[in-house]
């Protein structure tokens, strides 16, 4: 913003011709005194077609999707009429919306604490120096690369009760005598897709991490051994707390990925009835297309729901964390 | 869908996809309307995809053939069955109908008043071809809105070898026979089941009817509900019983989905039986990996089987315009060369009088078509079977789990259908 005014005001001065020397305190005076006008105006072709961007895929989809969660909808999706608030009435009354909730925070905490000590971990390892080190860092990044759904696909294959490769293994090695319905099992069902979040969610939080490790400068680490302290006290005391403002982006970030990751959820869980395993995400979705409910009223309420819930998640998270002392300082 | 739905999220948030989405396919409709006299020069159709190799090659010829007989543009969206339901939904939400869309109901929409009834749009000689009971499925208070475009009949594949092995003679006929064959199977062991049920949420309302029918049951009697009648909850008892008690099916058929469930575990030699219809057999002639036969239901005390019958729809949209090019579009549809030529690719079972004649030449076929007259179908004329199709697909796997309760599942989905949906 303040690049951007600046310019504003360079490319007035160039326009007008130059001023005698005396009049220039004066000019600084009023461009000052006009901010608003001049600076507004200036900056416009500039921050145009972004504007119109935003507008045209945030703000105008936002509109919409309010307008929609207060409409009434026939199974058609023809809309009947206004619905006031009755769609949201409808949501809160769902009587699945209870699991749904829990699901989710189960869901997004699991993903979430687990991805972040694994990629604590697997960012020390990329660091160092080692032998085919591009290697395991390609590695780490294909996860990533791959697209959700056919990553989510090709677990729902490798976890299969009939074929999958994890049941052949554990019953070759002998851990298992029968075969585990890693998704059709309700005790399984959660932990599976949790793992699958994990494996996608690791090179992100990983590469963040190690951003996060290459900041720190070596002489803080010399220093710390000058002074005798343990590989422990160094981690914990010099690496962690300088590794917090990349952990802070990792985790912000992450819940909000986490908590609108819609592939895994919904391929994982699509054989199951019901919305035993559904997080906010899917459960939208379902309330639109595959319940018995189908309406769009009602998932656009949800959607407008979700969005709120995750601003607030969000906001919450950054002011427990103090998110400004950390990134600024 | 699913990968537009990750862009949206990539660009402003996963919440605002539904209605991005929503921009985004509604702008692709196609207009159609102007020239002269109000009438258009194009129409458009939304297709299912029954198939990747058919169905599009189907519709672009068909396409060719009605431009050369009308001189309208007939441009053609195939969409998949995973997404159709969203897209008719969006297009609908966005004021841009297709002319002509083809999907698995239609009730909803003539309730909504969107259709053209057969009176608009069907002439007499393609409506006296139509075979009764699809022409009664697909009318609503009175009027027939779904024109069906194909239909398919469920029949009870077996495995030889594995009867063989088992020491069977034939397919069985009652139920008792049935749970009896699927013992024997299931004791073969090395991971044998007895029977395939698939009771997911893709289609179990498919598996469910097959077996309600052969115990005198139905969704609907005399114009009333009776999804919770004895005999269904007999018939659902009798499901549970074989995965539950019997154990002759395979683990978790409340939550085995047909296409990546129990279809490959029939196609890879596991399952003794399974319910399958014509593109089942084509892929097994296919693979020429199984040998297998198939046979008409058993009954629950071995009287007449019935067949369930299953067909879609082309339901034509009130556009203004456009009502002689979307007449047209039956004429040529369902002419013999035409409607018997897709059927034929797509491995699905005819329609029309007909094509029943045209068909009876293939042995195959034979199994499906003597039944096909007197298939029962589901109540695809009652507006409310369109959400209680949905309810019974998201809960009647939890019936068949060790904890489930058969009669309150159906008493649920009664009183779901009772009150309107």
């Amino acid at each position: 913003m303040r690049r951007t005014s600046s310019d504003g005001v360079g490319a007035a001065a160039t326009v007008v011709p130059a001023p005698p020397r005396r009049h220039r305190p004066r000019r600084a005076r009023a461009a000052d005194s006009g901010r608003g006008d001049v600076r507004s105006l200036t900056a416009l072709p500039w921050l145009g077609p972004a504007l119109v961007l935003i507008a045209a895929v945030v703000v105008y989809p936002a509109i919409e999707l309010v307008r929609a969660s207060m409409s009434d909808y026939s199974i058609t999706g023809l809309r009947k009429g206004s619905a006031g608030l009755a769609n949201y009435a409808k949501v809160l009354a769902h009587p699945d919306l209870g699991t749904v909730l829990v699901n989710t925070v189960v869901w997004v905490l699991a993903v979430l604490v687990l991805s972040l000590v694994i990629s604590l971990g697997l960012a020390q390892l990329l660091g160092k120096e080692f032998f085919g080190r591009k290697l395991v860092r390609w590695a780490v990044i294909i996860p990533w690369a791959a697209s959700l759904v056919i990553t989510a696909r090709l677990f729902t294959l490798l976890l299969d009760y009939n074929y999958g490769i994890v049941n052949r293994f554990l019953i070759a090695v002998g851990l298992r005598d029968t075969p585990i319905d890693f998704l059709g099992d309700d005790r399984w069902t959660m932990p599976s897709m949790i793992a699958v979040g994990v494996f996608v969610t690791v090179p992100f939080t990983s590469y963040v991490l190690l951003a996060g490790l290459k900041a720190i400068p070596a002489d803080v680490h010399e220093a710390a051994r000058v002074d005798g302290a343990s590989p422990w006290q160094a981690y914990t005391r010099i690496t962690l707390p300088l590794l917090r403002p990349a952990l802070l982006v990792a985790t912000v970030l992450n819940i909000i990925y986490v908590f609108n990751s819609f592939p895994i959820v919904y391929t994982l869980n699509d054989r199951n009835p019901g919305f035993a395993h559904d997080t906010t995400i899917t459960f939208m979705y379902k309330l639109a297309f595959k319940s018995a409910d189908k309406s769009v009223g009602m998932s656009a309420a949800a959607g407008v729901a979700n969005v709120l819930l995750i601003l607030v998640v969000v906001l919450a998270y950054l002011r427990v964390s103090r998110w400004r002392e950390a990134t600024d300082g | 869908m699913i990968k537009r739905l990750v862009a949206a999220a990539a660009a402003g948030g996963i919440a605002l996809a539904l209605t991005a989405c929503g921009g985004g396919t509604g702008a692709a409709t196609a207009g159609g309307s102007g020239g002269d006299g109000g009438k258009v020069t194009q129409i458009k159709l939304v297709a299912a995809e029954y198939s990747k190799d058919n169905t599009a090659a189907f519709w672009n010829k068909f396409a060719a053939a009605y431009k050369a007989k009308t001189g309208i543009d007939l441009n053609v969206q195939v969409v998949s069955w995973d997404d159709i339901d969203q897209q008719s939904s969006t297009m609908l939400q966005n004021n841009a109908a297709p002319d002509i869309l083809n999907l698995n109901a239609y009730a909803s929409y003539a309730k909504d008043g969107l259709l053209y009834s057969s009176d608009d749009v069907l002439s007499d000689a393609v409506k006296g071809d139509l075979l009764p009971n699809f022409v009664q499925s697909g009318t609503y208070q009175g009027k027939m809105y779904g024109m069906p475009d194909l239909s398919s009949a469920r029949a009870l594949f077996y495995n030889t070898d594995i009867f063989a092995k088992a020491g069977i003679a034939g397919p069985p006929k009652t139920w008792d026979e049935f749970t009896a064959d699927a013992k024997k199977i299931t004791a073969l062991g090395d991971g044998t089941v007895g029977y395939a049920m698939p009771l997911g949420p893709e289609e179990a309302q498919a598996e469910f009817s097959i077996w309600m029918f052969n115990n005198d049951g139905n969704w609907k009697t005399d114009g009333k509900w009776t999804v919770n009648s004895p005999q269904n909850v007999d018939t659902l008892n009798f499901l549970k019983s074989l995965a539950v008690t019997d154990k002759v099916t395979q683990n978790n058929p409340g939550k085995t989905n047909r296409t990546d469930g129990a279809f490959p575990l029939f196609q890879s030699g596991k399952a003794g039986m399974v319910v399958g219809f014509s593109p089942l057999a084509a892929t097994l002639d296919k693979d020429a990996k199984v040998h297998y036969a198939t046979a008409p239901m058993p009954t629950k005390a071995g009287g007449t089987p019935s067949t369930y019958g299953v067909t879609d729809y082309l339901m034509a949209f009130k556009k203004p315009g456009n009502q002689d090019a979307v007449k047209a579009f039956y004429d040529l549809y369902y002419s013999p060369d035409q409607v018997n030529t897709f059927i034929k690719a797509e491995g699905f079972l005819p329609v029309t009088k007909s094509g029943v004649q045209y068909f009876a030449s293939d042995p195959k076929l034979s199994t499906y078509l003597n039944t096909l007259t007197g298939a029962k179908l589901t109540p695809t004329d009652d507006p409310n079977w369109d959400r209680v199709k949905l309810a019974v697909q998201q809960n009647i796997g939890a019936a068949v789990a060790p904890n489930g309760d058969p009669k309150a599942v159906l008493d649920a989905l009664q009183a779901q259908a009772q009150s309107g949906g």
